[in-house]
């Protein structure tokens, strides 16, 4: 076997078909054993170069823009305000502070002060005396997400969930009545977006409980 | 089966994140990208040997692979999916621009002259020891582009001849061929930019 005999048989020898005439022929050539021992290198050494370079962020920027217009990315359900970022990593350690809150904000609205140069007694500018949190109430579809949300939690925080959420449906119902009652109560309507916020902080901390469970 | 990848400090496995992007989680989908992206883009990179034109095919990769996540099963591995993927829309971008993506019928048969031309008294160094990673991949960037096409689905990411022949639409023998051109090809341009650099001035072809 001569050289170029040799190498007309390489890719055949290198995919492993060895003959004894091709190991004569490198074992008495240093030219082909030189050039078998760099094609040899040079194929171990090209794994080396996998995932050797990085794109640009404008790559995933686009992808992403991409995929938001195309609907593969779909929004959450509600959008989380940083307010409720900041109360969301208290997880439930703030459960029964914020029903508190939610108690001592309704008793400000029952003891809510007379506007400047109204003379009307305090009776006729708030609404009758009712409980900070009355009997549960209908449940809507919103609320039935929140607690099927919670299903898989002890029944304890199940009935803590539940109890919050009607101290912040009685909120809402009354801040709602309030506001109907005298639309330019710009007071009013502040805690009826509190109101709502409350509420919202409940359905963002069951769907994030209910996230990590998965 | 899916890849159970953990990058570190991540909370997510790939198979999570994979569940979450079907539902159309942002987050999800990022963290697919940033587990493959390096190995996207280096295997568009070495198969078009252009940045600009790269990152188009890398991004589009993974949109095509994103629209299609709802039907992944899980049969194969993730990765193995999106790389083929990959290689299909680089092969399909190279078409494209009528670039030849492998030579067609050309074999060693019938080649007048080999390879291996002994220089009166040049010396003979073994190229392991003196070449290391970079110079590599400056060399496979000056490869043509049907050499380069080859040498990166077979020597960099490890496809066999009879996928490679699928892959590009050539015969098992051709596949073989052109990758042992594209080793001896890398062979030359690596010894002569040695010699540059030593300052030989020899070109170094056997």
């Amino acid at each position: 076997m001569n050289c170029l005999q040799f190498e007309r048989g390489l890719p055949d020898y290198l995919e492993g078909s060895h003959t004894s005439e091709h190991q004569a022929h490198l074992n008495s050539c240093s030219s082909c054993s030189d050039l078998l021992a760099d094609l040899n290198f040079i194929s171990s050494q090209a794994s080396s170069l996998q995932a050797l370079d990085e794109p640009s962020p404008k790559v995933w920027n686009q992808l992403e823009a991409s995929l938001r217009r195309e609907g593969l990315i779909r929004q959450p359900l509600v959008s989380r305000p940083s307010l409720v970022d900041f109360f969301f990593r208290w997880r439930s350690a703030w459960l029964v502070p914020v029903a508190a809150a939610l108690i001592v904000v309704v008793g400000i609205k029952l003891y809510h002060p007379p506007k400047a140069g109204d003379n009307a007694p305090i009776a006729k500018q708030t609404a009758p005396s009712k409980p900070a949190v009355r009997t549960p109430l209908p449940v809507s579809d919103e609320d039935r997400d929140i607690l099927s949300r919670v299903a898989s939690r002890p029944p304890a925080q199940q009935a803590s969930y539940r109890a919050d959420l009607d101290a912040a449906n009685s909120f809402i119902r009354d801040a709602e009545e309030s506001v109907k009652s005298d639309p330019n109560d710009v007071y009013m309507q502040q805690m009826l977006v509190d109101a709502y916020q409350q509420k919202q902080m409940l359905y963002d901390l069951a769907v994030d409980r209910s996230l990590g469970e998965q | 089966m899916t890849d159970a990848k953990r990058p570190q400090g991540d909370k997510l496995t790939e198979a999570e994140a994979i569940e979450r992007a079907k539902q159309g989680d942002a987050e999800a989908f990022q963290f697919l990208y940033n587990l493959h992206k390096r190995r996207v883009y280096s295997l568009c990179l070495r198969m078009t040997g252009n940045t600009a034109a790269a990152e188009d095919l890398t991004q589009e990769a993974f949109l095509q692979l994103f629209r299609k996540i709802a039907t992944f099963r899980g049969e194969s591995a993730f990765s193995t999916w999106l790389h083929r993927m990959s290689v299909n829309v680089v092969l399909m971008q190279l078409r494209k621009k009528g670039l030849q993506v492998v030579p067609i019928d050309e074999t060693m048969e019938g080649e007048g002259e080999g390879t291996v031309r002994k220089e009166p008294g040049a010396p003979d160094e073994r190229l392991a020891g003196s070449i290391d990673r970079l110079q590599l991949q400056r060399a496979v960037d000056e490869l043509p582009p049907g050499y380069r096409t080859i040498f990166v689905l077979h020597d960099v990411e490890g496809y066999e001849h009879n996928e490679i022949a699928d892959l590009v639409g050539c015969s098992i023998g051709n596949s073989k061929s052109q990758l042992h051109k594209a080793r001896i090809k890398l062979r030359e341009l690596l010894r002569t930019n040695r010699a540059e650099k030593a300052g030989t001035g020899k070109t170094g072809k056997r």
